[in-house]
Parts: C-alpha cells; structure tokens; sequence
C-alpha cells in the first residue's frame, strides 16, 4: 500500500465509526462536558495569576504614580533608560543561541530516541528530563558549581578553555552562551519527551508506507516525521520564546552568587525588577513588562498564523 | 459520567458533596478560631511583642538581647542583609508600603548605603533617631565619623553596628624572612610589590578582584567618585588625579602579579595564595574572618598582624576607607517606637551584643573589651587594639552615602575588564560613566 492509499481507507473507517446520528450526539456533548470541566481549573488560575495581573500591568503602565493618566509616557522613559536597550540586547542574544539550540537538539534527540528500541529510548529519556525536574534556581546553582574552576568536576574542560577562576568564566561575552546553555540544560529535557510523545502519535503504517516506498530513516524523518509534528514544533517555539524573553532567574543568581559580576538589571525582566523595587518606580516596571507581553503575542501570532496552529485537519 | 459514577458507587454524588461541605466549614471554623486566639493573645498581653529584620550573622546578637529582656517578645525574620546592594531591603519595604502594614520594628542592613535610600521620600521607612528618641549623649559616644552614613538631610537615622576600617594586615613571619619592612605609604607598598614579583614570584601584596575594592583603595585615596555635594548632587569624576594615581600605582602591580585580580572569596584564591599572602590591604575583620577562619586562609597563629593604613603622603596622617558596617534602623511605621528604639540603641551599643559580633564596634566604650578579648586569643601577632583604634579615626567621609551602591558598578564593569586584560586606567572612564547613569536615575544631579 502506498502513503496516500493508506490515509484514504484510515479516512473511511474513522468515517464509517461515526455515522449513526445519535451515536455523534451523545459523544460529542459527553465530549464537551468533559472538556468545560477539564478546564475549568486551569481557566480560574488564568483568570486570577495570568489576566487580572495583566490588566494590573497595563493600568500601572498607563498611569503614573499618583494614578493619572500617563500616555505612553513610561515607555518612553523605560526606553531612554540607560539599561534598557543593553537588557533588550543581552536577552536577544541569548534567544538567537537558545531558540537554534533547542529546535534543532530536541528535534533531532527525539528523532534518534524515536527510531531506538523502546526500552533504551526509555532510559535516554528519562535521563534527559532529570534536569529539568530541578526548580529554575537548584539548577542554576548546580552550574554555579560546574562553572567554578577549582571545585567544577568538569575544570578539564574549563582549564581547556584557560579559565582559572570564576572571573574569567563570568566574561561578559560568555555569558549569553553560559545562560543559554543553563536553559537548555533544564528545558530541554521535557520539550523531548513531549516531542516523543508527538512522535509517537504519528500512526504506525505511514512509516511502513515510507519504508516500502524506500525511503532511508533520514529521509522518513525529514520528510515525514517532522512536517506531521511540525504543530508540537510550533508550540515549543511560543513557549520557549516567551520563557525566553523573561530570563529571570539564571543572570539573577549567578550575579548574586559571583557578587556582582553580572549587573543586577542584565535582562529585561531583571530590569523590571530593579525599576520596581529599587528605583520604586513601579510604572516604569510595569511598561518594560507590557513591552516583553507584546514581544511574546507578537511571536505567538506569526507562529500560529505561519503553521495555522489552531487549525483542526 | 455523572451516570457513570452513580452507578458504580450509588450515593456517591451526595454523599461527596457533604463531605466536601463539611471539610469546608471544618476549615473555616479552625481557621477563624486560630486567628481569634492570636487576635486574642495580642489584647491580652501587654508586653511589647517587637518584629526584627537580621541577616544571619546578627542573630546572636538578637538571641543576646531576648536573653536580657526577657519581657519583650520579638519575632526574628532574617533575610540576606542586603549584601553588595542586592536590594531585597528595599523591595521588601516597597511591598510592604504598597500594602499598607507588614512593616518591622527593628531592621539591620549590612549595606552602608541603605540609610539614603531607606529614609528617602520614596520609601520614608526610616525613623529619625536624633530628635529626642535616641540620648545626644549616647550619639556623641559613636565613632567619629561613623554615623556619616546614618545621616540624612542633617538627620540621624540608624546607628551603627561597627566598623570595617581599612588597616594594612601583614604577615609578620614572611615580612620578617623575605627581609621587607613594613611600608608606611603606598609607594613603598608598590615598591616592595616589584621586589616581591622579582625574587618571590607567586606572592602577593594585595588582591584586586573584590567588590569592594572602590573602598579599599579609591576611598582611601579621597578620589571623588561618590562625594555628595548636597542631599541632590554627587560629585564623580573619574579624572580627578586622586583618582588617576591609584589606577597609576595598581597597574603595574597587578601586571606582574603581585596583586592578581581574584576574588578574595574565590576558591581559586585559596589554593593559589592562601599561603603566600605577604600584605593585604583590608577591612578589621579580616583577621577573624579571612586569616584566621579555618574555612578561611587559615593562617597559622603568631603570623598575622596589623599596621595603620598607608598613607599617600609620607608623614602626612593617612586617610583610609571602610567595608561595611552595618546599621540598625527603627521602621517608622513601627507601634512600638520606645521599645524598637530601646533595642535598637542595646544592639548597636551594649557590650553584651557587640562582644559577640565579629565586627569592631562602633560604639567607643566596646571597642577596648572587644580588642581585648580578640587578643586573648593570642592569634595575632601584635596589639591590633592601637592600630584599629587609631584607623577609626581616619576614615574619608567624601565616600558618601547614597541611594545606590558604587560596589555594584565596581564588580559588574571593572573587575570584568581587569579581567580581560584591561588596565584600571582605561576602566576609570567607564567607572565614573556607569556611576553616573545610575545616579541619574536615582535622582542625583552629577558634578563632574
């Protein structure tokens, strides 16, 4: 059976389940119950730590500090700050190393895990996940660990590189790669498993298709597996760039713990952080939050409407 | 489902909805009983019940005085201090300001530079000491020079813990073996560190690579980087030859080694010079905490000792600078400003707190039982009593208090160019640039 022979019986015989006009009734509204009640949680959670802080925002970021109407006058001022554009600069950077990364090794590691036997592609993926079941900040500080020459079980790697202690490792042009390569460490690991799992969606006699039509393993994973989870691709973009553009805790804890070799307001949300809460001037804050919100819906927008992401085949 | 459920487990859909009732009413009743006791607890006792903000190293001193009160109740929460101007004092206090309540009695921050920004009309969480709350007296009795950084606007706010007054620690045994006197002005220490690279390579005479390096060498030079001209104006200029001479001096020492730029506090600084530190300009408590710290450099007992601080001009009395201090604060939004106050003063001011500290005091009247009893000892190796006393005295007040803290600029510009490869020289420049910035959007208006 060839590739499109195949999906056109699969077509027919999921067709011919759902015929009966009743049978469709009841499970679909069975279905939609279900989900209303599925969601329900996650909607309040939404509602109460996700949209009313949100409009808080944008109140704070329209108004100024005595509750006037402000215009656009904080974004203005966030923008001319000092430790604006070299926040914005830093995060980029640390985006374009990121984002690559992630793509192309989970992609391609759950890929390889996917055309594994099962029991050792289990035993790879659960060592993949393992870091990412540490908290953002027990992570960092695992790395604070492995960065320092001296006490870092990897110091033939960072005596390699001649770095003889932390100052050095802590240059300023290392530390996009360092803050990328920390993010990866942990996020990695789970985007994996839900590849796999996206991957494991893909039916069984596709593949077979693939092979009988002779196509090497490279070729069905370039040409068949990945456009069919191109979906999950897009999804772990979003979410990754959002996550991204609000660095937060890596630069702030490995400036804390090098004692100020990293400045506190390194990444935009760390500037956000030092607006509010050492300069109190929390509508300042609140605008250079509202600018990363806009960065992440715009990126959201461009991937959902490139991959038609919401669209139901 | 609904169907599902009920006719696996009849009366199930009931009966879960009167457990989860229950539960409910359970919940509320504990709840409200709880707070009603606590509510109840509050009116009944009439002693003051006082909430304390520490780091972890005044604990004790806290512990000490609920052992001398024990009428008081007081509620310790520590937090990180505010090391190096990390700012959880000031976002602690901005929450709490915009709540409305929540507020400390008695709060410590071991960052001098707190007092200008906790006391500023954006936070106004300080109280006012030196109105009648706190004995002219017992303010005459602090340290010259050392509730400087207390001072706001002509008002005292806080007081202060103790001192870190800069001395110049040497070590006695290798100074005595290597033939080098122990230099009284700063270009005798740099000639003695192109001695040392010469015929003891691997020794060093000082280190470069800590935050608080601005203090230890530019504060003692009187270089103008943080001078307040008046509550709204900072003097920076990074040209000043106050300034210059001190990038002049360390330059070519830390080309060739003799003060290498690592972190005192690095690992690396252990196994590499934890033995061979000849001279070591530095804060008072160096000599328990760094050298004398068996997780520290643990130098062996007899070698270490102390003498004044250089000085820039031969017999001219030397100016130095300090690292850290510590000052107490009473909140003012606090119920119980007498109590608060009265703690506050035993803190920074009774032996029984201070003799515990690791820290010289401030206060003048602890300052001779504490030498004593570090001499008891017998780990130094001579009378560091004289020596401390003395530096107290000269410390530069041109190295203000501000609402922002130079060392954070230091460590995040500098000691990453140093690093590189860059001379202080050419980092100067961008110190007085950076420190400018952030004083800008603090408020200041900059003198160059």
């Amino acid at each position: 059976m060839t590739l499109l022979s195949v999906t056109a019986v699969r077509g027919e015989r999921s067709r011919a389940r759902r015929s009966s006009p009743t049978a469709r009734r009841r499970s679909t509204a069975r279905l939609s119950k279900a989900g209303y009640f599925f969601i329900s949680g996650y909607v309040v959670l939404l509602a109460l730590f996700g949209v009313a802080p949100t409009a808080y925002a944008v109140y704070l970021a329209l108004t100024s500090a005595g509750g006037h109407f402000a215009g656009f006058s904080n974004f203005t001022n966030a923008y001319n700050d000092f430790r604006f554009v070299p926040a914005f600069k830093h995060v980029a950077e640390v985006m374009v190393i990121w984002l690559t990364a992630l793509i192309v090794f989970v992609v391609g590691l759950s890929l390889m895990l996917h055309s594994m036997a099962r029991r050792l592609s289990g035993a790879f993926r659960f060592l993949f996940y393992l870091p990412g079941a540490l908290a953002g900040s027990a992570s960092v500080l695992v790395w604070l660990f492995m960065l320092e020459p001296g006490v870092s079980p990897w110091n033939f790697v960072l005596s390699a590189l001649s770095f003889k202690n932390l100052d050095q490792v802590l240059l300023p042009g290392h530390l996009p790669v360092l803050f990328a390569l920390i993010a990866f460490w942990t996020g990695a690991g789970g985007w994996i498993v839900v590849m796999y799992g996206a991957l494991n969606n893909i039916p069984n006699e596709l593949l077979e298709a693939a092979k009988l039509d002779g196509a090497s393993a490279w070729q069905t994973a370039l040409w068949v597996k990945v456009p069919l989870i191109k979906k999950w691709i897009a999804y772990m973009v979003i979410l990754a760039f959002a996550a991204g553009t609000q660095l937060f805790v890596e630069p702030q804890l490995v400036g804390q713990a090098s004692l100020g070799l990293v400045s506190q307001y390194w990444s935009p949300n760390e500037l956000a952080y030092v607006m509010a809460f050492q300069n109190n001037n929390f509508n300042e804050a609140a605008a250079v939050s509202i600018d990363l919100l806009v960065l992440g819906l715009m990126c959201a927008g461009a991937v959902v409407f490139r991959s038609k992401l919401f669209e139901v085949d | 489902m609904r169907s599902f459920i009920a006719s696996k487990f009849p009366g199930t859909r009931k009966r879960g909805l009167r457990i989860a009732l229950v539960t409910l009413v359970a919940t509320g009743t504990i709840g409200g009983l709880v707070a009603a006791a606590e509510g109840a607890g509050f009116a009944r006792s009439s002693a003051p019940r006082l909430l304390v903000w520490v780091d972890a190293t005044r604990v004790a001193q806290v512990k000490a005085y609920e052992k001398s009160h024990p009428n008081v109740k007081v509620d310790v929460v520590t937090y990180d201090g505010n090391d190096g101007g990390s700012g959880t004092l000031q976002s602690k206090f901005a929450l709490f300001n915009r709540v409305g309540h929540g507020w400390p009695d008695v709060f410590f921050s071991g960052e001098n530079y707190d007092a200008a920004s906790i006391a500023s009309p954006q936070y106004k969480d300080a109280q006012v000491l030196s109105d009648g709350l706190v004995a002219t007296s017992v303010l005459k009795k602090f340290a010259a020079g050392t509730l400087a950084d207390c001072t706001v606007n002509g008002k005292i706010v806080c007081l202060r813990n103790d001192i870190g007054q800069d001395v110049l620690w040497y070590n006695k045994k290798l100074m005595d073996q290597f033939g080098y006197a122990v230099p009284t002005t700063w270009a005798q220490w740099a000639a003695i560190g192109e001695q040392v690279a010469k015929q003891h390579p691997g020794y060093i005479i000082g280190s470069a690579g800590n935050a608080f390096d601005d203090e230890i060498y530019l504060q003692a030079s009187e270089c103008p980087m943080s001078k307040l001209l008046n509550s709204y104006t900072v003097q920076i200029s990074p040209t000043s030859p106050n300034c210059t001479r001190v990038a002049n001096l360390l330059d070519p020492l830390i080309a060739n080694g003799s003060v290498p730029v690592v972190s005192l506090f690095a690992p690396t600084f252990l196994k590499q010079y934890g033995s061979k530190v000849l001279m070591m300009t530095g804060p008072s408590w160096y000599g328990d905490f760094v050298f004398a710290n068996p997780s520290g450099l643990a130098v062996p007992a007899g070698q270490i000792a102390a003498a004044a601080p250089l000085s820039w001009t031969a017999g001219k009395q030397p100016v130095t600078g300090d690292v850290g201090g510590g000052l107490w604060f009473v909140s003012s939004h606090s119920k119980q400003t007498k109590a608060a106050v009265a703690m506050a003063t035993w803190l920074a001011t009774s032996y029984k707190s201070q003799g515990i500290g690791p820290t010289y005091p401030a206060y003048t009247p602890d300052q001779a039982p504490w030498v004593t009893a570090q001499q008891k000892s017998g780990y130094f190796a001579n009378d560091l009593g004289p020596v401390f006393a003395k530096a107290g005295t000269e410390i530069w007040s041109g190295w203000s208090a501000l609402r922002y803290a130079p060392d954070s600029i230091w460590s995040s510009t500098v000691i990453p160019a140093l690093t590189g490869g860059s001379t202080l020289a050419s980092q100067l420049p961008a110190f007085g640039q950076g420190l400018k910035n952030v004083a800008q959007v603090n408020g200041y208006t900059v003198k160059g």
